[in-house]
């Protein structure tokens, strides 16, 4: 008798703990998207323009320098940072400023941004200037239909001719 | 404000530990064994994973349907298994996070304990790391939404800023090598759990890292039933052209992740960072107890008649597992009460445990419970050995006496035969109980060799008003009958070590070291064996010549007797003074030695620190005669002397 109420006990104590284990294994649901949104993701790393051009030393420059240093050419490293904005249906959803990774600033710069949407047709214009005066030099504009979960992605790629819709 | 979450918590496990009692009992309660329950749900995850790894195909294209053609194609074991390893998974984290709880507010993570809590931490997050990269095998919706939180996490770190992301969105570099790397970490931090736990518990005096088998076997059983019912199955598989919306979510594992869209990364990062660094600094952080002794305490344990050292905080019982006392135990938690004890000497702190354990009564009358309680000042704790030494049982004889010898004036040699047919096996060094008639005892050493059949010698002291020997000098004749309990004592020559031994002797102390010595001449160890004798004079040394006889037949085997008080004409030219300070005198340094020390309680209680003091290990010098030095009661002297000795 007692080893029955034991065994019914132990079951009750048992099945819940089941329980928890199998259902919070997989529930709630989590909504990292909500159902009725789209995103938009700009992911591009990009060496934008050196900051000042390379310029020829004089005579009297080239001597003021160690002997292993004298290179007819100085070229500072330092690049320029990277302007970005991004309209959606003709308003600017982002505007960034990257500067230049690397201790010297000499590296690429990388964007990342993560947004949500709202869903349906949409008109994305992008934009960059990667030197330091000037306008914006790369420009892509698309129109797209994002439905519920729809994924755009926004890379930049020169090899392959600037801003890509990726979707 | 944390002293009350500890009394809060302790207040909570109790309660619901009493309550499984009634379920379980309090032996196979599973709230006493989280730590090793998650051990062996740690076990369950690697042996499930190693046969899902044969199965599993490390391409982008091919790892979801190879995890579908095991869930579906072979439901009845490969389907299982999986489940099982999902389950195991959460369900260890479940434990863990209990045991660490349990450790935390019962404040069993500070002092020496700094070592597992640390380790333990570590491996809090090496299990979450596991079970996070787990998910990302699949490459189902949930894999995309873990591996790309992931990067998105750690892209807010500077060094990576945005660069880590790229490598799981864009389809053409989620390629057969980023998942091959993707599961040979998904093998390497496992394996590196593993080797931590090893660590983890290493320091945990007889640290069980197994539950008892009934609650693996119920535990196993819940799972299986768990898994058929609901099996663990992949969702729809990755899609990187689109956005991963709603999704099931392993809560157990994956909560930080949820929070990290609810808040920005950075503070993610600040909110795991800082609990981390609490979490390690816990064990030196406030509230602290109330310091009673740096240095710990000193515990005396009957009835081993070992003295051993017990740190701030330890358990009675961990202290004793780690010097080898083979105290009874069970729960460690404080449920069973099989570690019941009682408290001869001293102060304690009595800890937390059940009422059913450990009733009030039995606690007003000195009982305490190994597993709980902890050292307020020096103590002196007597508990019931389950196990006779060496399984050799104990139990009571009737025993003759043949001869008789008065080889001194006060010490009687007494000569015992057994009944017909009846055998005593004991070791060299063990005691036997006589038994009075009013119910106390008298303990006496073996003096001859376990090897020597038929006759057990003995050899008393005269002590002047006491219970029996001056019967034994007075009455006792040929053919008496001695009713005595036998064999006893945990006071035995080591035979497990290769370093020179010294016997001290003091008066009849001479008896357990004839033992010793004539066994180890019989199994012909090679030890070098040195012999101080002390006496107060030369006509003292009742049995001189014998071991001056050994002397002269084994080379490894040397005399030398010191008399306390020797008088002018017995024209002693040999050693005089305290026998102990002669060793003292002879060794500058003792380590690398063995010491058995059999003589008086005072002998001892001087002899014994000073030892130690010359570099002598503790687990180095065994004696028949332990005191405390702070507890040395005038009375009891024939009853503390097993070596026969005072
Ligand atoms: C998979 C994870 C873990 C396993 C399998 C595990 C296992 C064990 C085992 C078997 C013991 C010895 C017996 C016992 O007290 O239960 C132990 C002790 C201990 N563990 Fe864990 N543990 C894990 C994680 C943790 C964590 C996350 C912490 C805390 C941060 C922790 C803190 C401790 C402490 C403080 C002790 C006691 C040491 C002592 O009493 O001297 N453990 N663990
Ligand atoms: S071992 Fe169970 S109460 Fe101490």
């Amino acid at each position: 008798m007692i080893g029955v109420l034991r065994f019914l006990a132990q079951l009750a104590l048992y099945v819940p703990l089941m329980v928890i284990l199998g259902y919070f294994s997989s529930a709630p649901r989590f909504a990292h998207l909500p159902q009725d949104r789209a995103l938009m993701r700009v992911s591009f790393s990009h060496a934008g323009e050196r900051l000042r051009e390379c310029h020829q030393r004089t005579p009297e420059e080239l001597a003021k320098l160690p002997p292993n240093m004298r290179s007819q050419l100085d070229c500072p490293r330092e690049r320029s940072p990277l302007k970005v904005e991004v309209e959606l249906d003709g308003r600017l959803l982002l505007s960034l400023d990257v500067p230049p990774s690397g201790l010297h600033h000499d590296g690429a710069a990388t964007v990342y941004r993560r947004i949500e949407l709202p869903t349906g047709r949409h008109e994305i214009a992008v934009r960059m200037r990667d030197r330091p005066h000037g306008d914006f030099n790369h420009r892509a504009t698309t129109t797209l239909d994002l439905p519920p979960g729809g994924s755009v992605l926004i890379d930049f790629d020169n090899a392959r001719g600037g801003f890509r819709f990726r979707s | 404000m944390l002293k009350l979450v500890h009394r809060a918590g302790r207040w909570a496990f109790l309660r619901v530990e009493s309550f499984f009692n009634l379920a379980f009992g309090d032996r196979l309660n599973p709230l006493y064994y989280l730590g090793p329950i998650s051990y062996f749900l740690f076990w369950i995850v690697l042996g499930s994973g190693l046969y899902l790894y044969i199965f599993f195909d490390t391409g982008v294209e091919e790892a979801y349907a190879s995890v579908e053609q095991l869930t579906h194609g072979q439901w009845y074991f490969g389907g299982i298994l999986r489940s099982l390893h999902r389950y195991a998974s959460d369900g260890m984290v479940l434990t863990m996070l209990l045991h660490l709880a349990r450790h935390f507010v019962f404040d069993r993570y500070r002092a020496f304990r700094w070592f597992s809590w640390v380790s333990g931490v570590v491996l809090l997050w090496l299990i979450y790391s596991a079970g996070i990269n787990g998910y990302m095998l699949p490459w189902d919706r949930l894999a995309q939404f873990v591996v790309i939180a992931t990067a998105e996490w750690f892209d807010w770190i500077p060094v990576f800023g945005g660069t880590l992301v790229r490598n799981f969105i864009f389809p053409e570099n989620v390629n057969d090598r980023l998942f091959s790397l993707l599961s040979f970490i998904h093998i390497g931090i496992p394996l590196a759990a593993l080797a931590l736990l090893m660590v983890h518990t290493q320091r945990v005096p007889q640290a069980r890292t197994s539950p008892p088998w009934p609650i693996a076997a119920t535990l196993s059983a819940a799972l299986v039933v768990l898994s058929l019912l609901k099996p663990a199955l992949s969702q729809a598989p990755a899609d990187l052209a689109s956005a991963v919306t709603v999704i099931d979510f392993d809560w157990f594992y994956l909560p930080v992740y949820a929070l990290l869209y609810r808040w920005s990364p950075g503070e993610v990062w600040a909110l795991v960072g800082g609990a981390t660094a609490l979490f390690l600094l816990a064990p030196w952080l406030p509230p602290k107890r109330r310091r009673v002794s740096k240095e710990g305490f000193h515990l005396l344990v009957r009835p081993d008649n070992h003295i051993i050292s017990v740190r701030e905080g330890e358990s009675i019982l961990d202290a004793g597992l780690r010097e080898g006392i083979a105290f009874p135990f069970e729960c460690r938690n404080g449920g069973c009460g099989k570690c019941k004890a009682t408290l001869t000497y001293g102060e304690i702190d009595p800890g937390n445990y059940q009422k059913d354990a450990l009733s009030e009564a039995e606690r007003a009358a000195g009982k305490l419970l190994l597993c709980c309680a902890t050292a307020l000042s020096d103590i002196e704790v007597e508990y019931e050995p389950t196990e006779p030494l060496g399984g050799r049982p104990i139990r009571t004889y009737n025993a003759r006496v043949t001869r008789m010898n008065r080889l001194a004036p006060d010490v009687m040699q007494v000569f015992l035969a057994l009944g017909p047919g009846e055998q005593l096996d004991y070791y060299a060094g063990q005691y036997i109980n006589v038994l009075l008639p009013n119910g106390e005892h008298r303990s006496f050493s073996f003096a001859t060799a376990p090897h020597v059949q038929g006759e057990i010698e003995l050899q008393i002291r005269l002590v002047p008003g006491g219970k029996f020997t001056p019967w034994v000098f007075d009455h006792m004749q040929v053919g008496d009958t001695i009713r005595f309990e036998a064999p006893l004592g945990s006071f035995f020559l080591r035979e497990d070590s290769d370093k020179p031994i010294i016997f001290v002797a003091g008066s009849t102390g001479f008896a357990p070291v004839k033992s010793m010595v004539e066994h180890a001449l019989h199994i012909g160890l090679k030890r070098n064996m040195l012999l101080y004798w002390g006496v107060r004079r030369p006509q003292d040394l009742y049995l001189g010549e014998l071991p001056r006889q050994w002397e002269r037949e084994h080379a490894n085997f040397k005399f030398i007797p010191v008399m306390s008080d020797p008088a002018p004409e017995d024209h002693w030219t040999g050693r005089i003074g305290l026998v102990h300070e002669a060793i003292l005198a002879d060794f500058p340094d003792l380590a690398g030695h063995q010491i058995y020390a059999c003589g008086s309680v005072d002998m001892v209680a001087a002899a014994h620190p000073a030892f130690l003091a010359r570099g002598l290990a503790q687990e180095d010098c065994f004696s028949d005669t332990f005191l405390l030095p702070a507890h040395k009661p005038g009375g009891a002297a024939e009853i503390m002397k097993p070596g026969g000795g005072r």
